[in-house]
This record gives structure tokens, C-alpha cells and sequence, in this order.
């Protein structure tokens, strides 16, 4: 038995035999590297450390996505339940390379979409909406640690001038994600979240959210297809001339034109108030 | 005093994301935070809000999970360049470590890995420290690890080796009494050998927590009280060194005033010691 083995040589051996699909037989020449204790086997003693790695990251993900966790881990019972499994493919797919775990879960929407469960082939029907949930849920992490910038003041929205509401252009906040749902995710979250139960998995029912921080709290705004259509072509970085005239193109509904018309001011001053922009840019000046 | 003339800040406690609003609501008579550095980096948002305010009101010593001084990775400079800008930006007054490695080949594991202790081991990490150090402008603290395993190519005890590395390195301390426990326990031997090899002027900083014991072995979850060989442990290294002390609790963590009241008799208890 080598006892001269170069740190890097054990290190390699070490986190082989920690991490990734091949750790379980890369920790079968654990004698060689570690010695027994007066109570526990080297293999138990090293089990420390391999068991530590997937619990370490498990709680990652559960802190990132309490319902999703909430509402997988109801699904199955016994020793392994859904969430459990995923993310255990997670960890194994997407090991961190990173100095925190800030962003180790960011993966989360794209692998649901992808991820094959073999224990859990149901897994299949929920992949959308799990990969929905998780991005609401993501957006709320992503938001929390975005940069702290001024919001627009509404008295810079009241002095713009009539003659230059076309041609303004609406910069948004990093704390703000925007996005069209297939699944009501928004109301599974605030069922789990705020009244504390763990709801069915929905019908699909088409929906729009707005995910924001104000005053270093986070909230959610659920967003009509109305407000949609002017939020998201600003977002995009059109003028609202742009926007306007984009609705006005593409839109036939004679219900979400008449709600724009009506309507405009009042959401872009809730807007505003919600810190959704940090300031005006003009055709030849910002604001 | 220690060698690097740093202050005795008192009784501390871990900055808590759970109590950021108790803390800057009541203003609570707590004498220092340590931070857990990582929580503050690669961020700009609402942790760094809530640093900056409490910043403000305390001093502030950081503490990091993540340098992986042992490593055989290149270090990593956006990591030292993000804690020295945190450093800045807190006016921490000396940053700590572990004596550990976290990863190699790019791949985190997140835990605190133990290293071998080998000449190798030794030089290698001495020279480490000293580029960190040369990052910093000011001494590295470096805590002792609990370990689950010894290594089988170990030329050294861990206390040898931390006392050769602090030497070779010109580097601080960080002395952690219930890790101490921890490691004497899973691995079998006094406390009292680690005690007498560790150099006290350079240590700056006391830890003490509470573990979970499994009978076969104990894992170092600051979960829960600290047990009384823990505290006659504490007891004997702050008669060594007068240091700072600091109350862990990472997990299942109690409201603000159960972590306060645990810190105060850590208080309570240094005083009667000292009075014996």
C-alpha cells in the first residue's frame, strides 16, 4: 500500500469518490486512502463526508424551491421521494464549480424540461409545470440578489411632457423577471407559501407574472394579457410609441385594446410604484 | 494579547439572515458579528442591504467557507479580489479560513476536507497563505477543522502541523474548542496533546458550538447546546489568549434572543472562570 501518494493524487481520488455517478465505485479503494478508526470502519468514516455532499446541496435546492419540493416530495412516499430525485440527477448533472451556492440551483427550469426520472417516470407529465414552478421560484432568488439600484420616481413619470410619452424609453430594474406561464404556478405558490398546503398539480391555464423587489421585499404581479402587451415590448426596450403601435398591429382582441386605452396611466403609475424601471430614456436626452 | 495586536472584541455572534430584522429593529447590546463571507458575495442585492446597516452599528470579523487554502486548484483570484472588496466594504477586522480544501479540478464540494498532514501538505499551504496574505494586506486566520478522517500517508498530527504551518506562514489562528473535541473524539486522542502544541500569541479568535454525536462519531453541526467539556475547553484556551469569542449556530437556528442569551452565558461563564 502507497503512503506517498502527491496531494493532488489523493484530492482527485477524494472528490471522485464524493461526488458524481462514479463515486460508489471510486469509493471502494477507500483502505488505501483513509485508515479506521476505534469505531468505525474507514469506508463509515468516509461516509461522512459522502453523505454530507448530496445533503449539503439537497438543503441547497430545498431552500431555492420550497413548493416544488412541497409538491414532488408528496407525490411518492418511502425513502426517495421526487424531489429527492431530482435532485439527485441535479447534483450529479450539474456538480458546483463555484466559491458559494448563491446560484447552484439556477439549472432548475431547464432540467425539469430534460431530466429523465427512472424511479419516477410520472415525472414526465409534470415536467412543464414543474419546470414553471421552478422558474418562479428561481426568479425569486435571482431578484433577491439583483443589483440596488434608484427606481424611477413617479414625479419623473408626472413631468414628462404629452409630446414625449411616444418616444420614451422605459429602463428596467434588475430586480424584475417578467413571464407567461402555461400552469396558474403563481397560485400553487401562494396555496403552499401563505395558506400552508400543498395543492394538486393544476390544469394548465395560461397566466402572466411579474416578479419584483421593492423596499428589499419580493412580490408577485400577476399581469393581464393587457398589461402584457405593453410591458413586454418595453421590456424588450421599445419606446412606448413602439409598444403602442406594435399592440395596435398585432392585437385583435377588441377587449385587451379597449382595457390599453383605459388603462394605461394607472398601470404604468403601478408600474413605477413597484420600482419595475429606474429611469427614462428620451429620443435625444434621459431622463 | 496576540502577536498581530488585534483586539478582543468580546462575545460575538454569527449574523443570521433569520434575524436581520431583530437585529436592526432592537439594536441589541451584542459586542461583534462574524459573517460568513460567501453569504455576501456574488451578490448585490438585499444581503448586502442588510450587511451594509448592521456594518454600521457593529464590528464585524469574517469568516469564510470556501478559500480552500489546501486546495491543489489554482487559487482563485476573483474569490480573493470579491473578499478583499467585502473586506472594504465592512472594515472586517481580520478575515478567517479553514485549514482544509474544498474541491479539485473545478468541482465544489462544499465541505471542509481534511488535509493530509505531510511536508507536502505543509508547503504547499504555507505558500498559500502567504499569497493570500499578500491579497489581504493583513494576516489570515486560520481555524482548525473537525475531521472525520485521517489520511493514510499522515506524517504528522494535526496539531504539529497546524503549529509548523502557522510558523512557516506567518499566519493568525482561529482556534475552535469544539472542533478540537470533535477531531480528539473521532480520532482518539487528548485534547490536552493539541493544546500544548498550539502557539496561543498567534490566535485571535475563539470558536465554540455545539455537535451532534452519533456515538460512533460526532459531526460538527453547531446544533444545539455546547457541552460542558466543550465549555472547560473554551475556559482553558481564552486563559491562553484573551480572545475574541464567537457562539456558532448554523443550523436549526433558535430565535434572536435564545442565540443572545447563549452567548451571554458564554459571558457569564468566562467571568465565573475567571473569578475561580
Amino acid at each position: 500500500m502507497s503512503t506517498t501518494r502527491s496531494l493532488r493524487d489523493v484530492q482527485v481520488w477524494m472528490v471522485g469518490a464524493i461526488t458524481g455517478k462514479d463515486a460508489d465505485a471510486n469509493a471502494k479503494d477507500v483502505e488505501k486512502y483513509v485508515t479506521a478508526s476505534a469505531r468505525l470502519s474507514a469506508a463509515g468514516r468516509f461516509d461522512v463526508y459522502r453523505s454530507g455532499y448530496h445533503a449539503r446541496l439537497y438543503e441547497c435546492l430545498l431552500d431555492d424551491y420550497p413548493v416544488l419540493a412541497a409538491i414532488l416530495s408528496r407525490l411518492d412516499s418511502g425513502e426517495d421521494d421526487q424531489f429527492a430525485a431530482l435532485c439527485r440527477a441535479y447534483v450529479d448533472r450539474h456538480p458546483s464549480a463555484s466559491p458559494n451556492l448563491n446560484g447552484f440551483g439556477r439549472h432548475m427550469p431547464a432540467f425539469c424540461r430534460e431530466v429523465k426520472l427512472e424511479r419516477f417516470p410520472g415525472f414526465d407529465a409534470l415536467r412543464v409545470f414543474a419546470s414553471e414552478l421552478a422558474a418562479l421560484e428561481w426568479a425569486l432568488v435571482e431578484v433577491l440578489h439583483a443589483e440596488t439600484a434608484p427606481p424611477l420616481e413617479i414625479a419623473a413619470l408626472q413631468a414628462l411632457p404629452p409630446e414625449a410619452w411616444a418616444g420614451a424609453r422605459f429602463i428596467k430594474s434588475e430586480g424584475l423577471r417578467v413571464f407567461r406561464f402555461e400552469y396558474p404556478v403563481n397560485a400553487v405558490f401562494i396555496a403552499n407559501r401563505i395558506d400552508e398546503i400543498v395543492p394538486e398539480v393544476p390544469a394548465p391555464s395560461p397566466n402572466a407574472i411579474a416578479v419584483y423587489r421593492k423596499d428589499m421585499l419580493l412580490w408577485r404581479m400577476e399581469l393581464t394579457p393587457a398589461m402584457l402587451g405593453v410591458l413586454e415590448p418595453l421590456l424588450a426596450g421599445k419606446s412606448l410609441g413602439e409598444a403602442l403601435a406594435t399592440i395596435e398591429a398585432e392585437v385583435t382582441d377588441p377587449e385587451v385594446l379597449a382595457q390599453t386605452g383605459a388603462n394605461l396611466m394607472v398601470w404604468f403609475r403601478e408600474w413605477v410604484d413597484a420600482g419595475f424601471f429606474t429611469r427614462i430614456e428620451l429620443a435625444d436626452a434621459k431622463a | 494579547m496576540n502577536r498581530f495586536s488585534l483586539p478582543n472584541l468580546g462575545i460575538g455572534l454569527g449574523l443570521r439572515t433569520v434575524h436581520y430584522a431583530h437585529i436592526l429593529e432592537h439594536n441589541p447590546a451584542v459586542e461583534w458579528f462574524e459573517i460568513l463571507s460567501e453569504n455576501y458575495m456574488q451578490t448585490k442585492g438585499r444581503p448586502l442591504h442588510f450587511l451594509d446597516r448592521v456594518a454600521e452599528r457593529y464590528p464585524i470579523a469574517m469568516h469564510g467557507v470556501s478559500l480552500s487554502i489546501g486546495g491543489t486548484d489554482p487559487l482563485d483570484r476573483a474569490y480573493l479580489a470579491e473578499l478583499e472588496a467585502l473586506r472594504n466594504r465592512t472594515k472586517a477586522l481580520w478575515v478567517s479560513d479553514h485549514l482544509c480544501w474544498t474541491g479539485v479540478a473545478g468541482k465544489n464540494t462544499h465541505d471542509l476536507l481534511p488535509m493530509p498532514y505531510t511536508e507536502e501538505s505543509l508547503r504547499h499551504t504555507a505558500a498559500r497563505i502567504r499569497q493570500v496574505q499578500d491579497v489581504l494586506g493583513a494576516p489570515l486566520a486560520l481555524e482548525n477543522p473537525s475531521t472525520y478522517v485521517e489520511h493514510v500517508g499522515n506524517t504528522m498530527k494535526e496539531w504539529d502541523f497546524l503549529a509548523a504551518l502557522a510558523s512557516e506562514a506567518d499566519c493568525a489562528l482561529l482556534l475552535d474548542v469544539n472542533n478540537v473535541y470533535v477531531s480528539a473524539y473521532n480520532h482518539g486522542f487528548d485534547a490536552a496533546d493539541y493544546f500544548a502544541a498550539i502557539p496561543f500569541d498567534r490566535v485571535v479568535q475563539l470558536h465554540v458550538s455545539g455537535h451532534t454525536n452519533h456515538g460512533t462519531h460526532i459531526v460538527d453541526t453547531h446544533i444545539g447546546p455546547v457541552i460542558d467539556p466543550v465549555w472547560e475547553l473554551l475556559g482553558e484556551a481564552y486563559r491562553k489568549t484573551n480572545a475574541s469569542i464567537l457562539l456558532e449556530w448554523d443550523a436549526e437556528i433558535p430565535s434572536f434572543e435564545e442565540t443572545h442569551a447563549d452567548a451571554l452565558r458564554a459571558k457569564d461563564f468566562l467571568v465565573a472562570k475567571a473569578g475561580a
